[in-house]
């Protein structure tokens, strides 16, 4: 239940702190920065596959709503949840996560973070501006610009867990 | 009929993924096609009065520059005042130009949510049909051109802003009047570049780019920008120019929207032409 509220909630800042901060950013070189892919990252990981996919294509249509994008966001929230089990099994610890563990950095470790976590969001951006761009004839700018977005997301994802998530007590 | 059972039962997550999916992607290139649904954009009114609260906060951030410009365009509208070209009343300004006999009224609004860094980018608008704006009119800010009214609610809109791909706005350059189109390649916000200008005509450099007025949304001469570059396009006689644009569209706010008043005299003179003659439009 309290899961159910803390998700919701942060549900709501994601999507605000999307739409109306880092939306906003032009950083130049079409960089664009994603955090909600965290939010799906963070998800439990025990929830159900459609209630995930879901939650995350409300997540990326909310995102759209104010951002003029018509189905873009959704579409590559909704990549990325229908992938997640999958790369979370290929990336799984040899003995198996503990039952509800939260996939932050503090749990994961930083190198297991920034493997799994970067590979997810290479898919949502990749994604995200192929289908925004729909054009072969551009695909190097595509890449171009993926390969310089994803490095500065990851980063501001790391960043934001170290500000706002509490490190767990060690048992 | 079992079989068919087993294989939904087996790719159930992957057909529930294709339907969301589906819907995303039809949203999306529905809405790059035909702009219909009002309820997904900016222009509803619960993401317009979200916009609205997060521009009042915001708007301040260029008051000095926006004060500037605004002070600046006033004095020239002044100028104007003391020919009495201009007539104003409550809510908009009247120019009667002469010679040509022609009408605009321009209706003020602000620019409450904008993207420069997208394909293609949207600017939302904080006037709907309430003002009289009308899906297909042209904006423009005091440095240039904005774009074209795409899709109008009640009290916002959304403007398809020159920085995207298929704007197809006529202009031509201001010394020596060739026309061609303006199109943008989506990599840089202040370059733009204009499509269809044949060869063997004339360019040169630092020459300046205005609207040509043929479609009725824009009058004739409003600046656009100035000449960046021209090469040759290869295997086709045309020049590929491109353009600085004279508005710096990532901190636009004050436009106004062009309200053309001959414009259904305009459309009914021009569809007595026959069919067969068309425009070379995108060539």
């Amino acid at each position: 239940m309290i899961d159910i509220i803390k998700h919701s909630i942060r549900f709501v800042l994601f999507l605000i702190a999307q739409a109306f901060i880092f939306n906003q950013l032009e950083i130049g070189l079409g960089i664009q920065l994603m955090v909600y892919p965290l939010y799906i990252f963070l998800l439990p990981l025990e929830m159900n596959v459609f209630l995930l996919m879901l939650v995350s294509f409300g997540l990326g249509f909310g995102i759209d709503l104010f951002s003029n994008t018509y189905g873009l966001h959704a579409s590559s929230a909704l990549i990325i949840a229908y992938g997640r089990p999958y790369l979370i099994k290929l990336f799984e610890p040899r003995d198996g996560f503990d039952p509800g563990t939260e996939l932050t950095i503090y749990s994961m470790g930083y190198a297991w973070f920034g493997y799994v976590f970067g590979t997810f969001l290479l898919a949502h951006t990749m994604w995200f501006f192929f289908i925004e761009q729909f054009k072969w004839s551009e695909f190097w700018y595509v890449v171009l610009k993926t390969v310089l977005g994803v490095p500065l997301s990851l980063l501001l994802c790391v960043l934001l867990q170290f500000l706002f998530f509490k490190k767990p007590i060690k048992r | 009929m079992r079989n068919l059972i087993a294989f939904f039962r087996r790719f159930r997550i992957f057909l529930f993924f294709a339907f969301l999916q589906g819907i995303a992607l039809t949203t999306y290139f529905n809405y790059l096609a035909y702009p219909r649904s009002q309820y997904l954009t900016t222009a509803s009114a619960v993401s317009g009065q979200m916009l609205e609260y997060h521009n009042d906060i915001t708007k301040h951030f260029q008051l000095a520059f926006n004060n500037r410009k605004l002070q600046y365009e006033n004095t020239l509208l002044r100028k104007r005042l003391a020919n009495s070209f201009v007539r104003i009343d409550q809510h908009s300004v009247l120019i009667n130009d002469t010679l040509n006999d022609q009408q605009y009224e321009y209706i003020p609004a602000v620019v409450i949510n904008s993207t420069v860094n997208k394909r293609n980018n949207y600017f939302t608008l904080n006037s709907g049909w309430r003002r009289g704006i009308k899906r297909g009119m042209g904006v423009f800010s005091p440095n240039g051109i904005v774009g074209i009214i795409h899709n109008v609610s009640e009290h916002y809109s959304v403007v398809k802003s020159v920085l995207t791909e298929d704007i197809n706005i006529d202009v031509m350059v201001e010394s020596t009047g060739i026309p061609g189109l303006l199109k943008w390649n989506g990599m840089n916000a202040k370059i733009g570049s204009i499509a269809s200008i044949s060869n063997d005509l004339p360019v040169k450099k630092w020459s300046k780019i205005v609207t040509r007025g043929g479609s009725g949304i824009f009058p004739r001469g409003l600046t656009v920008g100035k000449i960046k570059d021209f090469k040759m396009v290869e295997g086709k006689p045309l020049w590929d120019v491109s353009i600085y644009y004279s508005e710096d569209y990532r901190k636009l706010q004050n436009v106004y929207v062009i309200k053309n008043l001959l414009l259904n005299e305009q459309k009914k003179i021009e569809s007595s032409i026959p069919d067969d003659i068309e425009e070379p439009e995108g060539l």
